[in-house]
């Protein structure tokens, strides 16, 4: 078995971290607080305020996360075990990922003007909502104990040892 | 599913219809009852403005419905942090109705517009138009602006934060917020939302039981029906093309004529003038040019804020589909992860790590430490 299998190396691992960067952000902006809370006013940001943009942004990244995931499966259809240098590590986050897509999917049909039932499209929305807020704490959980200074990993590591 | 209705049939049924209606005052008929709730099709009004002669009973019997139900705020309303986001109140000036507002849904324009040499006298009904594929269905965050299969556009005062995102995004600015009241109060009434946005709902509640909307029932000229949609841009054309060549225009530009069909990519809601709907914009821009100058200045002799916005007064220009770009950008969404299979399947891109071979193992798992979001 080989452990050490990431295919696509580095830029794949870019390429997903921009695609869910992006993702959170025009999905931030999908709630109406750019403008209220001034974050439109700095510079360069002016079109987060548009709702229409940050619509068609996060389709796009949606897009690029769907071919990412796609890809990967591919590869693990054709490929036995390896770690992959990207993408959710257990299954809460494989969990919220699937709970996005599937919500995201059936937004999308709706955007598209495929009739959903207004209680139907209501439970997407708030499960949409609550997924991505779960995602993104999720996320910046896991970038914040990686950041943390190895010394500090070791000791803290150390002490929790009996 | 709604029967396909002829021209002929349509016709038929519809001055039967327009009859029952006259005699009943509510019922919705029988063959339209069916489909309001169950339909496959969208229910839509048409409004033939040469027969309105602007008596306003529309507005009336709208606001005789609706207006006793609508909440007043709290006291004081809660003011926004930051002060950035207006407190909207009009719970104090529920007699307006010479335009949209939480307290009236719908309201008459009355215009005078210069046309081939002549002053015509014309009277349009405004309110939701019900959009066939809404921007404010389709975009709100939370699930509180929601479209029925009858092709009638509601908010739900019960969830609606009133961010105003749905007046944002509606190419009209239809729908208008009232501060103080709803779910808001009950969060963070400071940080989050700003009251509840109200606009016409079509009378869902009495079209659920089989009754029309109210302004159409209460109309004494008749100038509104309901149908379905395929049935009233039919009728839409028809009627267009007649206007058209009274009016001395090749009957080919019978779209002059017609607002609603295309507009946005479609809405549940179409008008026909007996004069092109170019002329009656300009005229309505006009027109709100002076009423916004002059509310401006009232609001400041009252020491009230100006009111941001439109006025609440739609334009009737053209608009674009505003969904269109998320209709062609689906595409997109579906293509990608059969792109996405197809590389993997063909193991295109997958050597990268493989070949760097176990010296570079140290280095994947460094690698493997920095990639994960989740």
């Amino acid at each position: 078995m080989n452990n050490h299998y990431a295919p696509g190396g580095r830029p794949a691992g870019w390429l997903y971290a921009l695609a869910c960067g992006l993702l959170i952000f025009s999905g931030l902006a999908q709630l109406p607080v750019m403008k209220r809370y001034y974050l439109a006013d700095l510079p360069g940001l002016a079109f987060s305020a548009d709702f229409y943009v940050t619509s068609n942004l996060h389709y796009g990244a949606a897009a690029l996360l769907l071919g990412l995931l796609a890809w990967r499966l591919g590869l693990a259809l054709r490929q036995t075990g390896g770690r992959w240098s990207w993408g959710p590590r257990g299954r809460w986050g494989w969990t919220l990922l699937g709970l996005l897509l599937l919500t995201g999917a059936g937004k999308a049909l709706r955007n598209a003007g495929v009739f959903v039932w207004p209680g139907m499209m209501l439970a997407l929305d708030l499960t949409h909502l609550g997924a991505a807020m779960a995602f993104m704490l999720t996320g910046l959980g896991v970038l914040a104990r990686r950041g943390k200074p190895a010394g500090a990993r070791q000791t803290a590591l150390a002490r929790s040892r009996p | 599913m709604a029967p396909d209705i002829s021209r002929r049939g349509f016709l038929t049924g519809g001055l039967a219809a327009a009859a029952g209606l006259a005699v009943s005052g509510l019922a919705l008929p029988a063959a339209l009852a069916a489909p309001a709730g169950q339909s496959d099709q969208d229910l839509c009004t048409l409004l033939d403005l040469s027969k309105c002669i602007g008596c306003e009973a529309c507005v009336d019997a709208c606001r005789d419905q609706w207006q006793a139900d609508l909440p007043d705020p709290v006291q004081p309303i809660p003011r926004s942090l930051p002060a950035r986001v207006p407190t909207e109140d009009w719970s104090g000036r529920k007699q307006v109705r010479d335009r949209l507002t939480p307290y009236n849904f719908l309201y008459v324009e009355h215009l005078e517009v210069e046309h081939a040499g002549r002053r015509v006298e014309l009277h349009l009904p405004r309110r939701c138009m019900h959009c066939q594929n809404a921007p404010c269905a389709d975009l709100c965050p939370f699930g509180a602006c929601q479209d029925e299969k009858s092709g009638v556009v509601h908010i739900d005062p019960e969830i609606c934060l009133g961010g105003a995102k749905c007046k944002n995004v509606c190419p009209w600015h239809i729908p208008q917020r009232q501060s103080g009241v709803g779910l808001y109060l009950n969060l963070l009434p400071q940080y989050v939302g700003n009251g509840v946005m109200f606009k016409c709902h079509r009378c869902l509640p009495l079209l659920r039981k089989g009754q029309a909307p109210r302004c159409l029932a209460e109309c004494p000229q008749q100038v509104q029906s309901i149908a379905p949609r395929s049935a009233q841009a039919a009728q839409a054309q028809a009627l267009a093309r007649d206007m058209a060549a009274k009016d001395g225009a090749s009957p080919e530009r019978w779209r002059d004529y017609v607002y609603g069909l295309e507009e946005n990519g479609g809405t549940n809601t179409i008008y026909v003038a007996p004069l092109p709907f170019r002329e009656i914009n300009a005229a309505l821009l006009k027109d709100h040019q002076a009423k916004a100058h002059k509310e401006r200045a009232d609001a400041q002799a009252a020491g009230r804020p100006p009111e941001p916005g439109n006025l609440g007064r739609p334009a009737m220009g053209l608009v674009k589909n505003s969904m269109g770009d998320a209709q062609n950008l689906t595409l997109a969404l579906a293509i990608a992860p059969v792109a996405g299979l197809a590389a993997g399947l063909g193991r295109l891109f997958s050597k990268t790590r493989r070949l760097a071979g176990p010296a570079a193992a140290p280095a994947k798992d460094s690698d493997s430490q920095k990639g994960g979001q989740a």
